[in-house]
């Protein structure tokens, strides 16, 4: 092993800092969704209030968990790894420090406006005209601080997992600035620029790239960091991570039209979001197979660390997702799923599965690092939490599933006289257990999400600053 | 027609990046590459050498600096 000094230490304390937020918009954003499944089973947990109902309480749900917990742990993991894969001290301290306190803010506006009945009406796009603007205004500063860390970097080479931090950042910029393109009339109100079909065009093109970008780019980023570092192999295929990587970008922005599957969008328009979405599966499979086969030699590790089963387990999970997705975007199967709790399911193996499981992975392997410790309060935590979060997770989709079909079976059951078969209330009625088997699901996880709080509190109450300080010097 | 000129599109976009990027990478400096994470932590280094039989190319720590950590929040 040859070595060279290198001459700066990390700032770790942006990564603190959104660690911490990561975790707290984890436990508040899930709890949201816990309460709004709960509201589906018993209609009376909208306590009769109109901040509480379930149309305002859902966007909240998904702004909290998408750009609270995902988001901060996004700021969180590239921070970390761009830092230490360009042996380089963060860019502007201050302006690190800004976008923390500047996303916090951007989360409060949400917490705020969306239950006050402010909204763009927008899926994930909810946040009305100030708050996006602030939004587009952190967002630069996050890209300054990045960008200029990896312009100064040390090393020679940009380590592949920077690559897609740096595409997300830079295609999220795009898509929430001309998604947002709007006339203001109000600090809260504004009327988008587009209309009619092109309005919901422009809408989930940013819809679909939003879980494509903001909840699939950067967290490969936190995969090809993250699992090799684990498991202390390199990635097993360095050249099909650049195809990967380029693969994913070249396709991933056409897929949106499958959202708009029978609609007043053009045929041709919807057949292209078909057909992308379904080539969309081979660099999927390729980085998740890229990912799991890191563990070649070392699939042992799984016994004892549950860190790693986390970080495993991600990745079974985006697998089944990205296979489940081009599946429902073929348009007969689109026929049968779309409106349904089909959806939600899939929306959920993506978000608990994949983005909530390789979040929990990084961050009980990045609090240790950051807070100095030598490891977490408690292994047995770790793996209690872990097969919770599995046992919410299995729940949560499997109930979607059946709940869906037999929606989409009931919804288009017609009689002979071509009259239909069940009213609505019959095919609401059907989907009760399911509802409240979702709800099961969500407490399992919400439970394993608290004891992840409970664990990093204990941890970091006893931060050391003097193995903080040994661990930022390089480690 | 017009999607199948987008989709000739997207694959060409897709081969020259790909080319693009490995044009002066060889099998070696990919291997070096992937071996990025393992740079700045000598003790994990030495892990993956004895694992995988590759060079890290780790760098060490320097003497620490008063002032700088800062554990509060």
């Amino acid at each position: 092993m040859s070595t060279a000094a290198i001459g700066q230490a990390y700032n770790y304390k942006v990564v603190r800092q959104f660690v911490i937020a990561t975790v707290f918009w984890g436990v508040v954003g899930m709890a949201m969704g816990v309460w709004i499944a709960s509201q589906l089973v018993w209609p009376d947990m909208n306590l009769d209030l109109p901040w509480t109902t379930f149309g305002r309480l859902r966007p909240l749900h998904t702004s909290l968990v998408i750009f609270g917990f995902a988001g901060s742990a996004q700021f969180a993991a590239s921070y970390y790894a761009v830092q230490r894969t360009c042996q380089v001290r963060l860019y502007s301290d201050k302006l690190a420090a800004f976008t923390f306190w500047g996303w916090q803010a951007v989360i409060v506006i949400m917490l705020i406006s969306l239950p006050m009945g402010y909204t763009t009406t927008k899926e994930y796009a909810e946040i009305e005209f100030s708050g996006a603007v602030w939004m587009a205004v952190v967002w630069v500063a996050y890209a300054i601080v990045f960008f200029t860390t990896v312009v100064q970097r040390k090393t020679r080479h940009i380590y592949v997992g920077n690559w897609f931090f740096g595409a997300f950042i830079l295609v999220i910029a795009m898509l929430h600035v001309v998604n947002h393109l709007s006339i203001p009339v109000d600090w809260f109100k504004s009327y988008p620029v587009y209309s009619g079909a092109t309005d919901a065009m422009v809408q989930w093109w940013y819809g679909h790239n939003a879980v494509g970008f903001f909840l699939t780019t950067g967290f490969l980023g936190m995969m090809y960091y993250f699992v090799p570092k684990q498991v202390n192999r390199p990635v097993y295929s360095y050249r099909l991570s650049i195809v990967h990587f380029w693969a994913l970008i070249t396709l991933y922005i056409w897929a949106g039209p499958h959202h708009l599957h029978y609609t007043a969008l053009p045929d041709w328009a919807q057949s292209l979001g078909m057909a992308m979405s379904l080539i969309l599966l081979a660099p999927s499979w390729g980085g998740m197979i890229n990912g799991m086969m890191t563990l070649s030699g070392a699939w042992h590790q799984l016994r004892t660390d549950p860190i790693l089963r986390f970080l495993v387990l991600s990745l079974a999970f985006y697998g089944m997702s990205t296979f489940e997705g081009p599946m429902m975007a073929i348009k007969t199967v689109n026929a049968l799923s779309h409106y349904t709790d089909w959806t939600i399911g899939h929306v959920h193996a993506g978000a608990l599965g994949w983005v909530a499981m390789i979040t929990f992975g990084a961050t009980y392997h990045m609090v240790p690092k950051v807070f100095g410790r030598e490891r977490m309060h408690s292994t047995p935590l770790i793996n209690l939490h872990f097969w919770l979060a599995t046992i919410g997770t299995v729940l949560y989709i499997a109930s979607m599933w059946v709940n869906g079909i037999t929606q989409g079976l009931m919804w288009r059951a017609i009689n002979e006289d071509g009259t239909l078969t069940y009213s609505f209330v019959e095919a609401l009625q059907a989907s009760h257990p399911g509802f409240v088997v979702r709800f099961a699901g969500g407490v399992f996880f919400l439970t394993g999400m608290l004891l992840m709080a409970y664990n990093v509190w204990r941890t970091v109450r006893v931060a050391d600053v003097a193995i903080a300080h040994r661990e930022a010097q390089i480690a | 027609m017009f999607d199948i000129v987008l989709n000739v599109l997207g694959v060409l976009f897709l081969w020259l990046s790909v080319e693009y990027c490995l044009r002066h990478e060889t099998a070696e400096s990919l291997d070096d590459a992937s071996l990025t994470p393992f740079a700045d932590d000598p003790e994990v280094a030495r892990r993956v050498e004895l694992a995988t039989g590759k060079t890290v190319k780790a760098v060490a720590p320097e003497t620490a600096k008063t002032g700088w950590i800062n554990l509060e929040m």
